[in-house]
Order: structure tokens, then C-alpha cells, then sequence
């Protein structure tokens, strides 16, 4: 248990990537997958930008003078988090327009539906 | 690794220049792949992109010659070292990839030349070539990157760009097929990244070879997040390489997308990825840290279902391209077989398997797409008496699925051979009956066909000699990828003992 409250951070984001792991697996509307696929990403950017946090210690950017390079969180993991968050946007927009387009030629956007009407 | 880099800097004779051709290659193909939407006549496109792909081709050819001569070097991107900048590791394995990607993909193009603008519309051929060099750009740069979250980008960017190319083609079932893949990919790269994740939570590193030190430095206590943390990597890069339970986005879009698009999914969008995982497994983890994990016999098993179900699945198909298509499964099971045997012969065997089924699975869509294009049938049992009206393509379908099935010679057969050879190096004597049956269903999905092409009165009756054959210029792609195919058989030995010198087993 003390471990769990210790890294709480690693439950939390465990648990956020498995509320949207089921999301994007299980429920049929395209719009609440891409919502899901959504708050998976989002746990592992808070899990990364976490493990890259040091309790007390400033952003890494500089106001007025450098202080010792211990006076500053670790900027790796937001910056892997940056690019992250541009790939998670891009595949958003991609699979958006997907579902317009599907959409557009079945009239429906849950998939189990479009099962039905298969080859229709 | 130390040796290693030591070794490239003391070599003198225009090392620089060579080192150059892995990011020269990648920025080669994206600037193509960008100026593409600017050009409009149908020359131009397939003038710049066979520009570029044979550019790339004889750049690595020349790649593979340096390295067969000199070994593997380090490529460090903006002259950042390693723990922060991105570096790039080219071995004989990656440079031979390199150059069997670029040699299938410069034969596909070819032989879209002639046919693309039959299955797709007139205003796409634009966005496919940007896709087609945009997702080769992203498969080498899996290949070459030895940094894990350039690694993931580039997923990512091949995600997307192979999705590009199955909803090209404007119908109904692309677009479906297409975002089945899309939203199975992306669980995948979630579980990637969240992998990833938990690795640098416990090396700090994203570079391969500092991951790796600093695991094998503090390993105790941390079997449980090691686990956690490769069943990730499994799970995930195992959705985009389709092995089994995870394949169920493959057959739709690999059956639905335009032929040519079709060979460069089978043959190289879900080869990049296992590679990907070999290096994980063997770079970051290291042999000792996998191998005291189950992961390996988890692989073995999806193996050999894959092997075993996906033979059974393609004989009940009644398209030609989904048969096709759920055989590239059963042959991914052989891949994954191969890494999950877990010895060094094992992953040689993986690699070789690699390049062989490229090779065969790339002249078989084509084949098949050339059928379908000639006849407007899709079904197999149409297909019967092709044989008269299409011999040499139908040749070439029977030499390539000759060498699935594993008749001695071809490349199926020393990969099975070998596979055989590596299960009994590990104590597994009963795997060899399961490399045995599965060569049998594949027997039985690959003879039909040839036999009621070829043969059968009532098969042949009516059918005129030739009719509906292609002009040799546009079977030329067809036949380069067989003869390749079948020199890669003949010449296996060394080929296998090239792959040998730059297998990651420490």
C-alpha cells in the first residue's frame, strides 16, 4: 500500500491509460474511441512530464542569470512530451476526418452498425 | 559498443561521406515526398519518385558494400553525441534492410506506373507518391534509429502514412478498413510510448546502448516494471506487426487497398516494426534480461498460432487478396516464431525471413493485382484455366507461393529448414511438428490455385493462349522480384552469414 501511495503518480497514470485503453477497445461510436485514444495519451504525457519533476526546483527557463544547474527540473521528458503531443494531435485530426468521411457514406458512425450494413 | 565506435573512427578511407547516406536517404525521400503535391503530369510523379528510390537503392548498395567491408557504424544526427542528441546505428542488418526496402519498393512503383490510375482516381496519384516515400522515409528511419522515442515518432509517421495509402482509393471498404487500422495502431503506440515510459522512469536514458548499461548496472528489484515494461513493447509493436491476435486490422486493409499498395504493406509496413521489437529485446533489454523473462515463449506461442491459425483462416477465404493477405499472417507467425526460439540462429533466421518474405509476398500481391486488374474478377474459384490466358504471370505466382509453401532452393524453404535447425539447437523437438503442418496448410491453399490455373480441361476450355497477358515491359517489375527472390534462395549461405556478423545477441 505504501508503495502505491509512494507512486502515486505511476497509479494514477496506470489507471487513466486503462480507462482509455478500454474506451478506444470496447465502445463502438468513433467519436468516444478517438476521445479514449485521447486520455491514454494524456496519461503517459503526465506520467513522463512527472518522472521528469523535482520537488522544489524551478522551470527550466532563464530569468535574470542561470542558477546551478541543480535549480532546475529535468526539461527532457516535457520536451519529448512537446513532439508527443504533436503526434497525438496529428493522428487525432487524421482519424476525425476518417469519421466524416465514414460518415458520409454510411450515415452512421458506430461501428457495429456499419457491420450490418457491410458491403452495402 | 565502445570497440565498435572505436573501430568506425579509426577507419580512414572517405569513411565521412558513407556515414551520411542513412540521413541522407531519409531527408532524400521526405523533400521528394513533399515537392510532390506541386507537380501535376503523371510523368513527373513516377519521373521524381523512381528518381528517388533508385538514388536510394544504389546509395544502399553502396551502403551495404561499405559495411560488409568496414562493420557497423555510429551516426550521431546534428553532430549531438549520443545520451543527447539522436544517433543512428547502422549494422548489416539495418543497411540490409535498407536495401531490400528500397529495391521492393522502386519494383512496386514500377509496376503502379502502368496500373494505379485503373484503381485509383486520376487526382490521387499525387498523394499517393507522397504517402508511398513519406511511410518509406518513416520504415528506415525505424530501422536505423537507435534512440527509442525517435523510434516511436517514426512509428507513428508510418502509422499515418500507411493509412494514406489504404484510403486512397475512394470506397466504401478503404475508408472502414483504414480506420480499423488506424484506431488498432494507435492502442499500439499507446502501449509503446507507455513503455517507453516506464524504461526511462528506470535507466533515464532513451538511447539503446545507455538504456542498456544502466539497466544491466541496477537490475535488482526491478524484474516487475522490466516485465511490465517488455510485455508493453510486445503488445504494442506486436498490434503493428500483426502477430496473431493482433491481426485482426490486416486482412481488411491489406485486402482492400490498391494492389501496389497492397505489396508495400505486406512486404514492408509490418516488417519495420519487428525489427523494432528485436532491437528492443535485444539493444535495451539485452539477452540476459530477456531471457530471464517469459516474454520469449509468449512470442514463441503467438508464433506458432499465427503460423498455424493463419493458414487455416486463409484457406477458408474466397478472395484471392484477403488469402493473400491472412498469409502474410501465417508467415508473420514464422517471424515471430523465429524471434521467440530465442537463440542466435533464431533471430538470423527472423531477419532472413524478413527479407524472403518481402521479396515473395511483394510479387504475389503484384501477381494477384495483375489478375485481378486483367480479369475484373475477384474470387478464386474465377480464376481457374488463368494459366492460358496469363502464363507468366501465373509463373510468377507459382515460383513465389513454391517458396511459401517451402520447396528446397527457394528462400521459404531455408528459412524453414533453418528454423528447424535452431528449434533443435534448443532442446524443442516438438516445434518441428508444427513447422511441419504449417507448411502443409500452406501446401493447401497455394496448390489449388496453381493446379486449376495450369491444368484441368473443363478449366482450360475456352480460354485463348495469351489473351490477356501484360507486355513484358510491365511484368519486368514482376519477374526482377522473383529472380531476386530466388537468388536470395540460392545464395542464402552467405547471406545468412552476413546477417550473422551484425546480430545484436551480446
Amino acid at each position: 500500500m505504501q508503495t502505491l501511495i509512494n507512486n502515486y503518480m505511476f497509479v494514477g497514470a496506470v489507471i487513466m491509460f486503462g480507462i482509455g485503453f478500454m474506451i478506444l477497445l470496447l465502445h463502438n461510436n468513433l467519436i468516444k474511441k478517438i476521445i479514449g485514444m485521447n486520455i491514454m495519451d494524456t496519461s503517459i504525457f503526465l506520467l513522463f512530464v512527472s518522472l521528469g519533476y523535482i520537488d522544489g526546483k524551478e522551470a527550466p527557463i532563464i530569468v535574470g542569470g542561470v542558477l546551478h544547474h541543480n535549480g532546475y527540473v529535468n526539461p527532457i521528458p516535457t520536451g519529448l512530451m512537446l513532439t508527443g503531443i504533436v503526434v497525438a494531435v496529428s493522428m487525432t485530426a487524421f482519424m476525425l476526418a476518417l469519421t466524416i468521411k465514414l460518415y458520409e457514406l454510411y450515415g452512421t458512425i458506430e461501428l457495429d452498425e456499419i457491420q450490418n450494413i457491410r458491403g452495402g | 559498443m565502445l570497440q565498435c565506435l572505436t573501430l568506425v573512427t579509426h577507419n580512414t578511407a572517405s569513411p565521412n561521406l558513407v556515414k551520411l547516406i542513412p540521413l541522407v536517404s531519409i531527408m532524400l525521400l521526405m523533400l521528394s515526398a513533399f515537392i510532390m503535391p506541386l507537380l501535376k503530369k503523371k510523368r513527373h510523379l513516377f519521373g521524381l519518385t523512381g528518381g528517388a528510390l533508385a538514388i536510394l537503392m544504389v546509395l544502399s548498395f553502396v551502403n551495404v558494400a561499405y559495411i560488409y567491408q568496414n562493420g557497423g557504424y555510429y551516426f550521431d544526427i546534428g553532430h549531438f553525441p549520443a545520451p543527447f542528441g539522436i544517433s543512428l546505428r547502422i549494422g548489416e542488418i539495418e543497411s540490409l534492410i535498407a536495401l531490400l526496402f528500397a529495391i521492393v519498393d522502386l519494383m512496386v512503383t514500377w509496376y503502379a506506373y502502368y496500373s494505379l490510375e485503373k484503381e485509383i482516381k486520376e487526382s490521387r496519384i499525387a498523394f499517393f507518391h507522397t504517402m508511398n516515400l513519406l511511410l518509406l522515409a518513416s520504415l528506415l528511419g525505424i530501422v536505423f534509429t537507435n534512440d527509442v522515442f525517435n523510434g516511436f515518432v517514426f512509428l507513428e509517421v508510418s502509422t499515418l502514412a500507411a493509412c494514406g495509402i489504404i484510403v486512397v482509393k475512394d470506397k466504401k471498404t478503404n475508408i472502414k478498413a483504414g480506420l480499423k487500422y488506424l484506431i488498432l495502431s494507435s492502442l499500439g503506440s499507446g502501449l509503446v510510448l507507455m513503455g517507453i515510459a516506464f524504461i526511462y522512469s528506470l535507466s533515464g536514458h532513451l538511447s539503446m546502448d545507455y538504456i542498456h548499461e544502466a539497466m544491466i548496472a541496477n537490475l535488482d528489484g526491478k524484474q516487475n516494471t522490466i516485465l511490465i515494461s517488455v510485455i508493453l513493447f510486445t503488445v504494442g509493436l506486436g498490434i503493428k506487426g500483426a502477430m496473431f491476435p493482433l491481426h485482426i486490422w490486416l486482412p481488411d486493409a491489406h485486402a482492400s487497398a490498391p494492389s501496389p499498395s497492397s505489396a508495400i504493406l505486406s512486404a514492408l509496413v509490418i516488417k519495420a516494426p519487428v525489427i523494432f521489437l528485436i532491437k528492443v529485446f535485444y539493444k535495451v533489454y539485452g539477452t540476459q534480461i530477456i531471457h530471464e523473462t517469459v516474454i520469449l515463449d509468449l512470442v514463441l506461442l503467438f508464433g506458432v498460432m499465427g503460423m498455424i491459425f493463419g493458414s487455416l483462416f486463409a484457406r477458408s477465404q474466397k478472395e484471392l487478396k484477403r488469402m493473400i493477405a491472412y498469409s502474410s499472417v501465417a508467415q508473420m507467425g514464422y517471424i515471430f516464431f523465429a524471434i521467440g526460439i530465442g537463440n542466435t540462429l533464431g533471430v538470423v533466421m527472423a531477419i532472413y525471413h524478413i527479407v524472403a518474405h518481402a521479396l515473395t509476398k511483394s510479387s504475389l500481391f503484384l501477381a494477384a493485382g495483375s489478375f485481378i486488374e486483367q480479369t475484373g474478377f475477384k474470387h478464386i474459384e474465377d480464376f481457374r484455366g488463368i494459366g492460358k490466358e496469363m502464363p507468366v504471370t501465373l509463373g510468377i505466382f507459382t515460383v513465389s507461393g513454391l517458396s511459401m509453401i517451402g520447396i528446397p532452393v527457394l528462400p521459404g524453404f531455408i528459412s524453414k529448414w533453418n528454423l528447424a535447425m535452431a528449434s533443435i539447437q534448443s532442446d524443442k523437438l516438438y516445434l518441428l511438428i508444427f513447422l511441419l503442418i504449417s507448411s502443409l496448410l500452406n501446401a493447401s491453399y497455394y496448390f489449388p490455385i496453381i493446379i486449376n490455373g495450369y491444368f484441368g480441361e473443363e478449366n482450360l476450355d475456352g480460354k485463348v493462349f495469351l489473351s490477356k497477358s501484360k507486355p513484358i515491359k510491365q511484368l519486368l517489375p514482376l519477374i526482377i522480384l522473383t529472380v531476386l527472390m530466388v537468388l536470395v534462395g540460392f545464395f542464402s549461405g552467405s547471406l545468412i552469414e552476413f546477417i550473422e556478423r551484425g546480430v545484436y545477441t551480446v
